[in-house]
């Protein structure tokens, strides 16, 4: 039994029906925020203080934030998470062929790299009834491989990377600098820190070694990435039922060596994280509740299995259990589920704090199941219609336009650190050379280059805060490289063997069809839910990492997870007046996300007529 | 003397665009040998690693873009960007922007300068927009001039061949 609160249970053999008895089983009562006692103390007390930090800088897109502080305690007493701008991609596909969702879909993010034209393929795929013969699919894992491998860096060098730096622990916390300076950091022999300071200083913007290389860096997975799909990060290569690239083995030699270049680059940024994370929970270890919250996490995995993989809903347990990447949900710590289908029927978007209607009161619920005929609530994607409505932002009220997606009416993250998790605990994944899952850790094996060959593990964590997500995201790395590196070998193996198709022929189909693309964004979980009929779409639903992880509060009364993390976070900063505040550790929780912000803001003013565009996206040469 | 030539910006953005659909006009016509026309709309950060490992090293970059200044709409201006840079943070948040996915001529200026690998000397010819909406198309201020700016592109590299 996976779920808790939602009135579904499974038979033996595994099928989900209503439970009895109940009269309108998914029915709730929102729950009032009361804010009385809050208005009070901030009236009342000058040490109670109003943090709004708009725009948070060092994400990507547009994310606000507001706290309120108590800077006697030392703690937050409250925290509201703001997306300052509408998507609309929603509502912008109405209408369309199905085919445009990959290409309008992908401009969603302009720095993941085909993440949503992969999930939209896959949507697609499972509506059309067709799947990428193993070639299409190898190339496919191996896009969405190396496009993480530029996303990760970037995240750990250039937008979270610069709160560990000298500059800003040494202003923020000069007793822990005076520490690092003379603290040898205990991986020093293979990434070349002596100290921890060394490294702080390895990480100041725009000068530190850690960082350059970190920019520098980016390139690389980048140059692969447009051998084989032509260009980044918007491919226009990626085709239901498989890729439209042709490639050769060159192309295959030529991602190969550039894999090879990041190799020890990644067993250095490993380790120096480990040792950063490890210093500072000595240092003070107040710092491990930093961002904390229990460990409930949810990712849909990624990476496809190239046989086993037929893009069906009736199959979708076992072909999600087989990707390189399990799906799963983790509660308190521990595997729910890796089935597909449990993940999907567990998933409801609320609106009630969000500038939406909520389309479930008008009352015509559009699947009562899902295509397995399983239960399937008003709240969920292939149910939910966008239907925007600006208002005035209240704390009690609406306050953003991220809605607040949850499973088992329970608050998840999405992240990478969600992917390595359930990989590692289902220890499902397919036998290969370089990497495996154990049920508690997640090992992999990097050959030798210039440095020598190294095993790295990654353990599941006991506690889980901001540090341990960007060290996750550190080991992400390490198996982001070992999967494209294990793609290639792959892709080798079929062109030895005379296998170069890697895609396959299609109609679009006229009657209605429903479909849903499972995967994986550098930030974690993305799925797109689509909605087919006389060859159009009639509706399509993305939700992405950061729609959960900047979710604002349910309608249960339950804050988001960078609410939740704020919440939780201890102010450690040195200050002697309030002037003195910087909110670092607030910073540190929420970047510790990687939140990626809506990139694009649409705002609706007729039938798919954009009166307003501010476009953010990196869209390359469009064509 | 080496000239790099583009025009800068978003598509489908009405005259927003006016330097990324002149940029592809322009890389359909004939120049001189030592004019090279580039799409640089593909990230500031790209474009800095790209003209770092480009084997021509530039003397000179004539860029064509808009931007909102409050002058009368169509009015075309000609003139060299000052080099000045902004102060560190102000320099870091053009490049965490630049990484995050934005496009823009400033983000393009500041960080190819502060990595050291833009030209000496960059022209900005530069539009008024007057329609900043969605759209495919100019608004009449601002298409009466497109073949006016093409002109002073080819003024301006000409001038690069006579130096």
């Amino acid at each position: 039994m996976c779920f808790k609160n939602l009135p579904v249970e499974f038979d033996a053999q595994g099928n989900a029906h209503l439970k009895g008895g109940v009269a309108d089983p998914y029915a709730y009562q929102p729950r009032e925020i009361k804010r009385d006692k809050l208005e009070e103390l901030l009236a009342r007390n000058g040490h109670i203080k109003d943090v709004s930090i708009s725009p948070v800088t060092r994400v990507a897109g547009a994310l606000s934030f507001h706290a309120v502080a108590d800077l006697q305690e030392r703690k937050f007493l409250d925290a509201n998470s703001i997306a300052t701008i509408f998507r609309g991609y929603e509502v912008i596909l109405k209408g369309r062929d199905p085919r445009d969702a990959i290409y309008i879909s992908s401009r969603a993010c302009g720095v993941c790299g085909g993440v949503h034209s992969t999930a939209a393929c896959e949507a697609i795929e499972m509506a059309f009834g067709i799947s990428p013969p193993p070639l299409g699919t190898v190339l496919r894992n191996l896009a969405l491989a190396l496009d993480f491998l530029y996303d990760h860096p970037l995240h750990l060098f250039l937008l979270a990377g610069p709160d560990y730096s000298q500059v800003v622990v040494q202003a923020t916390s000069p007793a822990m600098w005076e520490k690092a300076q003379v603290t040898e950091a205990p991986n020093a022999e293979v990434h070349q820190f002596k100290t921890i300071g060394d490294i702080m200083k390895g990480l100041n913007p725009l000068s530190g070694k850690l960082y350059l290389d970190g920019l520098k860096m980016t390139r690389t997975p980048r140059e692969a990435y447009s051998v084989l799909f032509g260009k980044y990060p918007h491919p226009q290569t990626v085709v239901p039922g498989g890729m439209s690239s042709t490639v050769t083995i060159t192309d295959f030699n030529e991602t190969y060596t550039r894999l090879q270049k990041m190799i020890d680059w990644t067993k250095r940024m490993i380790l120096l994280w480990d040792d950063l994370t490890e210093f500072f929970y000595e240092y003070n270890p107040e710092y491990k509740k930093v961002g904390a919250r229990d460990a409930n996490l949810i990712d849909l995995g990624m990476w496809d299995d190239e046989v086993s993989y037929d893009a069906s809903y009736a199959r979708c347990n076992e072909w999600g259990e087989a990707r390189w990447a399990t799906p799963g949900v983790v509660m308190n710590g521990e595997l729910v589920t890796t089935k597909l289908q449990q993940i999907n029927l567990g998933l409801e978007e609320f609106v009630e704090h969000s500038y939406y209607e909520n389309w479930t009161q008008n009352g015509n619920q559009r699947f009562r199941t899902d295509p397995s005929g399983a239960p399937l609530s008003p709240n969920h994607p292939w149910n939910k219609e966008t239907m925007p409505k600006p208002s005035k932002e209240s704390w009690k009220d609406r306050y953003t336009w991220d809605t607040a997606p949850r499973w088992d009416r329970q608050v998840v993250e999405a992240g990478c650190y969600a992917r390595i998790w359930t990989t590692a605990a289902a220890g499902l994944m397919p036998k290969n050379d370089f990497m495996e899952a154990t049920g508690h850790s997640l090992k992999f094996h990097m050959p030798k280059t210039m440095l020598r060959e190294m095993d790295f593990e990654w353990q599941i964590p006991a506690i889980w805060n901001a540090f341990e997500r960007n060290r996750a995201r550190a080991y992400c790395m390490g198996y982001n490289l070992m999967m494209a590196y294990t793609m290639v070998l792959k892709a080798f193996d079929y062109l030895r063997k005379g296998e170069d198709k890697v895609s396959t022929k299609f109609e679009v189909p006229m009657g209605e069809r429903v479909g849903v693309g499972f995967w994986g964004a550098g930030r974690g979980y993305l799925s797109h839910h689509l909605v087919l009929d006389k060859g159009a779409i009639v509706n399509y639903q993305i939700v992405t990492p950061s729609t959960f992880n900047a979710s604002p509060k349910d309608p249960f009364g339950n804050p988001g997870p960078y609410e939740e993390a704020v919440l939780n976070t201890p102010i450690l900063e040195d200050f002697d007046k309030p002037s003195e505040f910087t909110g670092v550790d607030m910073l540190r929780a929420i970047r510790s996300f990687d939140p990626c912000m809506p990139c694009t803001t649409h705002i609706y003013g007729g039938e798919r007529e954009i009166v307003r565009e501010v476009n953010t996206c990196a869209c390359s040469a469009e064509g | 003397m080496m000239v790099l030539v583009s025009g800068i910006g978003y598509s489908n953005q009405s005259d927003l665009s006016f330097g990324r659909v002149l940029y592809g006009q322009m890389a359909e016509m004939s120049w001189p040998e030592h004019v090279h026309v580039e799409d640089l709309n593909f990230g500031p950060i790209m474009i800095y690693q790209w003209l770092e490992e480009s084997p021509v090293k530039y003397d000179r970059m004539v860029l064509v873009g808009a931007a909102d200044r409050g002058r009368e709409p169509g009015t075309l201006e000609v003139y060299t960007w000052d080099g000045v840079l902004p102060d560190a943070a102000g320099v870091q948040r053009c490049v965490e922007e630049a990484i995050t996915g934005v496009i823009s001529m400033e983000n393009l200026l500041v960080v190819c300068k502060h990595f050291g690998v833009l030209p000496e000397d960059v022209t900005i010819i530069e539009i008024e927009p007057q329609k900043e909406d969605f759209g495919l198309e100019f608004s009449p201020a601002v298409a009466a001039r497109a073949g006016e700016a093409i002109e002073l592109v080819r003024a301006e590299v000409m001038k690069a061949e006579r130096r």
